[in-house]
């Protein structure tokens, strides 16, 4: 089982945690929704995984290439 | 009977060839679930037309004809449902498929034939890369590149790859050559192998970060498609071939439509959300605008906010390039550019005509995309736009802002373009532009900052662009898939029935 760190594609603020530590995701499963350039933009699951941290919280800033969660393949 | 040494000796020879590099090595193949190159060239081709040339060739090394059947290449002809292919299947078993003088000149034959008679050439590749010995020293060194256009592409006939085990070397640079690419989980693409890079570079070197699928799938966007076995690479390299033409003078072939591939147009708005700040996933678009069940994506976890992809439309291919709002917002970076600038050169080269969907903020901006040459590759993007000679339309969808107006297609720079009634088209999103050119701030001003971004918006609707006949035609989303079939219908090029001037056929894929 790897664990890899899901980052973000974006600068921008954290507008909601969507999936729970734990869940299992399939790909392209949301697990937070940024808000960047007055859009709601969400950072998916990069393939079948589970959902082992979340990093960030809501309302946080985040930068591109930031880190945001951890998921296990 | 008559020639009867003759018939006892040729069956003898041919046996040898085909028990290729002996039990024990085609016994590690299967036992990995793996086909060998005979069984892959079987799987290939429609049953009984394969036609093997080259069979007798060996080494021209002394202490290695016995042990060289075919000298590790199968070479030939069949056909792909009904159609002529040439095929080059690299043999594993038969000293780890390296590239000799003799094999690199079956080679060539395949690739001379395949372009003269205007065919698709079909690697399955799987290659440890130059032969050892035989390349060691001036002499062997100097042996190589007997063929001084070996590397040389006009894009005549289809090149297709697929990299079916370590594929290195010779087997590497026909993949970077390829209209298409698919790999295998587990096979390896890279110039070297792990292990001669590690002693190279005396680095430890991880197999599957230097050169594997995933690896060229989300990071170089080298491979079009990864999947799970060699039959299932096998299978799309024949579904990649039903898409294109045999050769660049001919059109693609037209599929029968599948029943109710009308239908799914009508619900493109369930599908693309009327409240801006909300983000949708383009390739549904796409499904929808397209026969059912035809759309062949390529690269795409690779630059993933363009969207590049074969499909169909009433039968005839068509190529989709979109900008992918669920990715960046759908904002276009420096590889995407790259994305679309060599599907755009496949297109072009084998008479594809192109749809561009547009819902774009624009380019990204900052730091990395100017590190990254995005300027230079933003117009490579459009220099290659403009010389493609196909049939070009494009819709504006919903958002398309400054320069990526015009990349994606804006007035001249496609055949017929399109807007959808709620399209928004400016210099830039509005939400910025009144920052840059009043330097009013939401945060600092709300209500004066509102005000100015609706009076920005004001004069940036679909039939503003229509006034002034930028747009062609202003259109209810649903249409999108009826008025593209008629439009195909018009735009036929009858003059040179259908033949695009393929300016793009040289064009380097690789920027």
């Amino acid at each position: 089982m790897a664990v890899e760190k899901v980052k973000s594609e974006i600068t921008g603020k954290v507008w909601k945690l969507i999936a729970k530590p734990g869940q299992k995701l399939a790909e392209e499963e949301t697990i937070i929704l940024i808000e960047s350039m007055k859009m709601e933009i969400p950072v998916m699951a990069p393939a079948a995984c589970t959902l082992k941290r979340v990093l960030v919280g809501e309302g946080d800033d985040v930068a591109e290439g930031q880190d945001l969660a951890e998921i296990e393949l | 009977m008559a020639f009867e040494k003759h018939i006892a000796e040729h069956a003898q020879r041919l046996a040898k060839v085909k028990a290729m590099g002996g039990p024990a090595k085609l016994k590690r193949l299967s036992d990995q679930g793996l086909l060998n190159a005979r069984q892959r060239v079987d799987y290939l081709f429609d049953p009984g037309s394969f036609l093997e040339v080259g069979e007798f060739a060996v080494s021209d090394r002394a202490d290695a004809k016995d042990d060289t059947p075919a000298d590790g290449k199968v070479t030939g002809y069949g056909r792909i449902d009904g159609r002529e292919a040439a095929v080059v299947s690299h043999d594993i078993t038969v000293k780890s498929a390296s590239s000799s003088p003799i094999n690199v000149r079956k080679m060539a034959h395949m690739r001379r034939v395949s372009q003269s008679q205007g065919i698709p050439l079909v690697l399955l590749n799987e290659s440890s890369g130059a032969r050892i010995p035989d390349t060691m020293g001036a002499i062997g060194t100097g042996t190589l590149g007997q063929d001084p256009s070996q590397f040389v592409r006009f894009r005549e006939n289809p090149y297709v790859s697929a990299v079916l085990g370590p594929a290195f070397g010779t087997a590497c640079w026909f993949s970077m050559l390829s209209d298409f690419v698919v790999m295998r989980k587990g096979a390896q693409l890279a110039i070297s192998s792990p292990r001669v890079t590690s002693i190279a570079i005396n680095q430890h070197i991880d197999p599957e970060e230097l050169a594997g699928a995933r690896m060229h799938q989300e990071v170089t966007g080298k491979v079009d498609f990864v999947v799970d076995s060699d039959q299932a690479a096998i299978d799309m390299v024949k579904r990649f071939l039903s898409y294109l033409p045999s050769h660049h003078n001919e059109l693609p072939p037209v599929a029968a439509v599948p029943a109710g591939s009308d239908d799914a147009a009508r619900g493109l708005l369930d599908i693309v959300p009327e409240d801006r700040a909300k983000v949708y996933d383009v390739r549904k678009v796409i499904a929808a605008i397209a026969d059912t069940g035809s759309v062949l994506p390529l690269k795409e976890k690779f630059a993933r906010t363009a969207v590049t992809a074969l499909g169909r439309i009433e039968g005839q291919t068509v190529g989709f390039v979109a900008s992918n709002p669920l990715i960046k917002a759908g904002s276009l970076d420096a590889d995407s550019c790259d994305k679309i600038t060599t599907f755009l050169v496949l297109c072009d080269s084998f008479n594809i005509p192109i749809v561009l969907l547009v819902d774009t903020p624009g380019f990204l901006i900052g730091v990395e995309g100017e590190r990254k040459k995005a300027p230079g590759r933003v117009m490579n993007f459009m220099a290659a736009l403009q010389m493609c000679t196909v049939p070009k339309f494009s819709i504006v969808m919903r958002k398309s802002y400054g320069q990526a107006y015009l990349n994606m297609g804006g007035t001249r720079n496609t055949d017929e373009m399109l807007a959808w009634y709620c399209a928004d088209v400016g210099f830039m999103d509005p939400n910025v532009g009144v920052n840059v050119v009043y330097g009013v701030t939401r945060e600092k001003e709300p209500e004066r900052f509102q005000q100015l971004v609706d009076e920005i918006r004001r004069g940036s609707g679909p039939y503003d662009l229509a006034s002034i006949f930028a747009a062609q035609k202003v259109i209810d989303p649903r249409e999108s898939r009826s008025v593209l079939a008629r439009l195909l219908q018009v735009h036929r090029k009858r003059p040179s029935r259908g033949i695009g001037k393929h300016h793009l056929g040289n064009w380097p894929t690789t920027f």
